[in-house]
């Protein structure tokens, strides 16, 4: 599975129930194709850095989605953004390994400061576990050591 | 006379940044002339790796009209 985006410039003057239908269809479209919506983030209305079509202004949305990448979806979301008149400008890429690096860091991040005094008693509890809780011992622990060693010499 | 140059290091690697998302506006500026165009390594001291990524996010960038392809001074 491959996790895309499509950043999209809507006409500012759409009316939102019409901005709802277009994210509509375009969903639709990402789950017949067996994917899924991840995040519609709608950036609102900002000023162009150069007039399109005559204008100043633009509504901005991005769209997360997730779908197999032997599936020609980007095509088919092409297609129909070229179709629709009020898309201005749309742009669809695949999210490569430094984007999905940055990403992880970001989610483990969360995940230890959530589960921090969790973590930290299960590994004084167990000392063997599998693989991957074994990394964020690591980084727990050195994270850990430096603040044990201040208190002790306090 | 030759000049002393400072050895310029590179902003992103500094930084411990993996990725260059081109919706950063205003990072990406830093990075571009007044005329916009895109800064070169040599000048910029971005190491290889961020100056590509760069590149590819400021052209990005530009396609969505978040940042401008060229400033024109109006004379």
């Amino acid at each position: 599975m491959a996790i895309y985006e499509s950043v999209f410039i809507v006409d500012s003057l759409v009316a939102p129930n019409e901005i709802e239908a277009i994210l509509q269809r375009l969903s639709s479209i990402i789950t017949d194709h067996n994917g899924t919506v991840r995040k519609i983030d709608k950036w609102g209305k900002r000023r162009l850095a150069y007039e399109i079509e005559k204008k100043q202004y633009g509504y901005y949305i991005a769209l997360e989605f997730e779908v197999d990448a032997s599936t020609n979806l980007p095509k088919q979301l092409e297609y129909e953004f070229n179709f629709n008149d009020k898309v201005m400008r749309f742009l669809t890429y695949r999210y490569d390994k430094n984007k999905l690096r940055a990403m992880a860091k970001e989610q483990k991040e969360t995940e230890e400061v959530t589960s921090e005094t969790s973590s930290v008693k299960e590994t004084e509890n167990k000392p063997v576990a599998p693989a991957e809780s074994a990394a964020e011992e690591k980084t727990s622990a050195e994270q850990d050591s430096p603040n044990e060693q201040t208190e002790e010499n306090v | 006379m030759l000049r002393m140059r400072r050895k310029r290091v590179c902003q992103f690697c500094q930084t411990n940044e993996d990725h260059i998302d081109f919706k950063e506006e205003r990072k990406l500026v830093r990075f571009l002339t007044e005329q916009g165009k895109i800064i070169p390594r040599h000048t910029s001291g971005t190491c290889a790796k961020h100056q590509r990524q760069l590149a590819t996010a400021i052209k990005r960038a530009r396609h969505l009209a978040i940042i401008p392809y060229v400033t024109d001074f109006t004379r």
